[in-house]
């Protein structure tokens, strides 16, 4: 285990590594990859990755395993196929999940992750692909997959990856007037003040710029008459 | 801001009443004029080229008999903030358009800024129609991520109450659903028994609603003598009145005809449409992750998992009710089974030390503050998924860990979202009517969904 630069020195020995302030705990051991108390047998799926290297050779650029999950990485352009492949050949006939992953690295920054099973074979398998920053689409999976399309806009409305040839490529949670991709990392965790209007607080009113008004002292104009308090009641 | 863009209605000027999100809206009415039907893309599938035409612009319509209907955001038919932009036909849908978020908090962003203990409440926020499933759902997630084993007892007072949720959400559904249906007073008689669930969960949790009961590692104490009383006249007394609902409803012209080849799905439709959880099997397809891959002790109990094959709104009915029952007879042979021991790991990285420990010693104290602020720390690059059954369908939460004490990224797979994408296309071809019917079947959670 290496030992974490000082987050405060001014010359860090690898100024590429993200500097945390706090100590990572150690990789997992190899015991980990098998061995868990919550494993499962279904996550494991060695016929299939022997398929897939079969068939499309290098396109499965790596095998990962954690408490006994299987997740292949495959080459992000050829994932359709890769997809198609597993529904038609290898029976994984229920799309389960899809979204993204910011790690926050100088290269393939994001990850999309596929969750794939197969009701017959009882197997899920993850399949996984790299995105770099500077080439953010990536094929669209829901001509294979129908159930893929709400979970895409997810990921794009997100991350803002662009699925080609997504059929229905808009937002899912955030209204389209809104400019950024919540859940990358440089995102605050109290969002960008002014960035989605709310309601006017009158009817013919401006939009509320300010998501925190009420805290900024903002008093919401009242439609009805206040009665008067007697200060002498009390 | 001036809002200057106008939606293009046909027929309708609605003048600048589009000023707030205009380009939400302007989108939203795009697609669904240019969307195809999914009896359009079926059709076309099955002949040739599996391209299906060109959609024009809808054609002249002399008895003005097409509509775009906006349902929701707030109706109370929605069953929460969910909207259908419905384009209409006379009374028949042609086309929706689901328009989800309006109760999006972004947990999936706020998780990432807390322990994986502080996340917790988050969860009981999402499906909060059965808070305590999505807590071991939680729970369990993150236990496969750090390795942490759970004493036998917790198991099963996780599993008796995971299923009083299943019991307490479907309950609601058929209330609810009944009052879609025209049957107000149902909604009262199911409600009684949902409160007699928040009963027994305020005496084992000290919260009705929202339980945070589950603790990571286990759970936060024992049932009491007064609990397990509970819950036993609770399994007593419940078959008798789902027989009561079953004399209501199953023979009740009214409730048959409205739900009888309502909203139906095939089986290859419903994979491909990616449904779960109780619309899956409706629909014939026998996937339940408590069979699937079993979690905690789902694999010592006997019970089965209820299969339909018709796949409309009353074979989801039907289901929903037997799995009701199922969930009794679960909850009997766990109560049966439930043996003596500990409830939390005594490990101090894995679980929170008891009050006793706490007040009395040192070291307690001084665990519960670093897992306060440190809480369980799973090993850097670690991920794992793990998913539970709920009562909405296959709750899952896949957890990437940067090997410190809050989570990387959590993702969580709602069963509410991936039902509700599967409901834009079974409303196509419906009457408008029978949304109401259909949004009430698929019982979506918008808190869930909308995550």
């Amino acid at each position: 285990m290496s030992k974490p630069d000082n987050p405060r020195d001014e010359n860090p020995k690898n100024p590429e590594e993200l500097r945390f302030h706090y100590t990572p705990t150690d990789e997992p051991g190899a015991e980990q990859e098998t061995q868990n108390a919550h494993a499962k047998d279904t996550t494991r799926v060695p016929a299939v990755i022997d398929a897939l290297r079969e068939e499309f050779g290098a396109v499965v650029l790596d095998v990962e395993r954690y408490a006994n999950e299987d997740t292949i990485y495959v080459e992000k352009s050829r994932i359709r196929e890769v997809c198609r492949f597993l529904k038609e050949e290898e029976g994984f006939d229920y799309f389960v999940d899809l979204g993204g992953i910011d790690n926050f690295t100088a290269e393939d920054r994001y990850e999309v992750f596929y969750n794939l099973v197969s009701t017959e074979r009882q197997k899920r398998l993850r399949l996984k692909v790299q995105v770099d920053e500077g080439d953010m689409q990536v094929p669209s999976v829901t001509e294979v997959y129908r159930a893929a399309n709400w979970n895409e806009r997810e990921a794009y409305d997100m991350f803002g990856f662009s699925f080609v040839d997504h059929p229905d490529p808009r937002r899912m949670y955030m209204p389209e007037d809104f400019d950024y991709h919540p859940l990358r990392k440089e995102f605050p965790q109290l969002g960008i003040p002014g960035s989605l209007p709310l309601p006017p607080q009158t009817p013919d009113g401006d939009l509320t710029m300010d998501p925190f008004a009420a805290a900024h002292g903002s008093q919401p104009v009242k439609s009805y008459e206040e009665p008067a308090t007697d200060p002498d009641s009390e | 801001m001036p809002q200057t863009h106008k939606p293009d209605f046909p027929g309708n000027d609605l003048g600048d009443q589009f000023r707030f999100w205009p380009k939400h809206n302007e989108k939203i009415y795009e697609r669904l004029e240019n969307k195809h039907a999914w009896l359009e893309e079926k059709r076309a599938a099955a002949q040739g080229d599996g391209k299906p035409p060109a959609t024009q612009r809808s054609e002249v319509d002399p008895l003005e008999n097409e509509m775009i209907l906006n349902i929701g955001p707030q109706h109370p038919a929605t069953h929460g903030v969910l909207r259908c932009v419905v384009k209409m036909d006379g009374e028949t849908i042609e086309k929706s358009v689901l328009d989800i978020g309006y109760l999006h908090r972004g947990i999936e962003k706020l998780a990432e800024h807390k322990t994986y203990q502080e996340f917790m409440p988050y969860t009981d926020r999402m499906d909060y129609l059965s808070p305590y499933s999505n807590n071991v759902a939680w729970c369990l997630a993150v236990e496969k991520l750090a390795d942490i084993e759970v004493p036998e007892r917790a198991q099963w007072i996780r599993m008796i109450m995971s299923e009083l949720a299943r019991i307490s959400s479907h309950c609601l559904w058929l209330g609810v659903g009944m009052m879609d249906a025209g049957a107000v007073s149902g909604f009262v008689w199911t409600f009684q028994e949902r409160e007699e669930i928040y009963s027994i969960m305020d005496e084992v949790a000290g919260a009705r609603f929202t339980v945070s009961h589950s603790r990571i590692g286990g759970v936060a104490n024992d049932f009491s003598p007064r609990a397990i009383e509970m819950i036993r006249d609770f399994v007593d007394t419940f078959p008798d009145r789902i027989a009561g609902w079953e004399g209501l409803l199953n023979k009740n012209r009214i409730w048959v005809e409205r739900n009888k080849g309502v909203g139906r799905v095939t089986k290859e439709e419903a994979l491909e449409l990616g449904l779960t959880g109780p619309n899956l099997r409706g629909s014939g397809v026998p996937y339940d992750v408590r069979r699937f891959e079993p979690y905690l002790k789902y694999d010592e109990v006997d019970f089965t998992i209820p299969v339909r094959e018709e796949g409309d709104c009353l074979a989801r009915y039907f289901l929903r009710l037997d799995e009701m029952k199922q969930s009794v007879r679960i909850i009997e042979q766990c109560l049966d089974r439930m043996t003596e021991g500990p409830i939390r790991s005594d490990d101090a990285k894995e679980a929170y030390p008891s009050k006793e420990e706490v007040y009395y010693s040192m070291e307690g104290m001084i665990h519960d503050f670093m897992y306060t602020d440190v809480g369980t720390v799973p090993p850097k690059g670690a991920h794992s998924y793990h998913a539970i059954e709920g009562p909405k369908g296959e709750l899952g939460f896949y957890l990437t860990s940067d090997g410190t004490g809050r989570p990387w990224r959590v993702r969580i797979n709602a069963p509410s979202f991936t039902n509700l994408q599967a409901m834009e296309h079974m409303l196509e071809g419906e009457m408008v009517a029978d949304t109401v019917v259909i949004i009430g079947s698929l019982d979506p959670v918008m808190g869930e969904a909308d995550k």
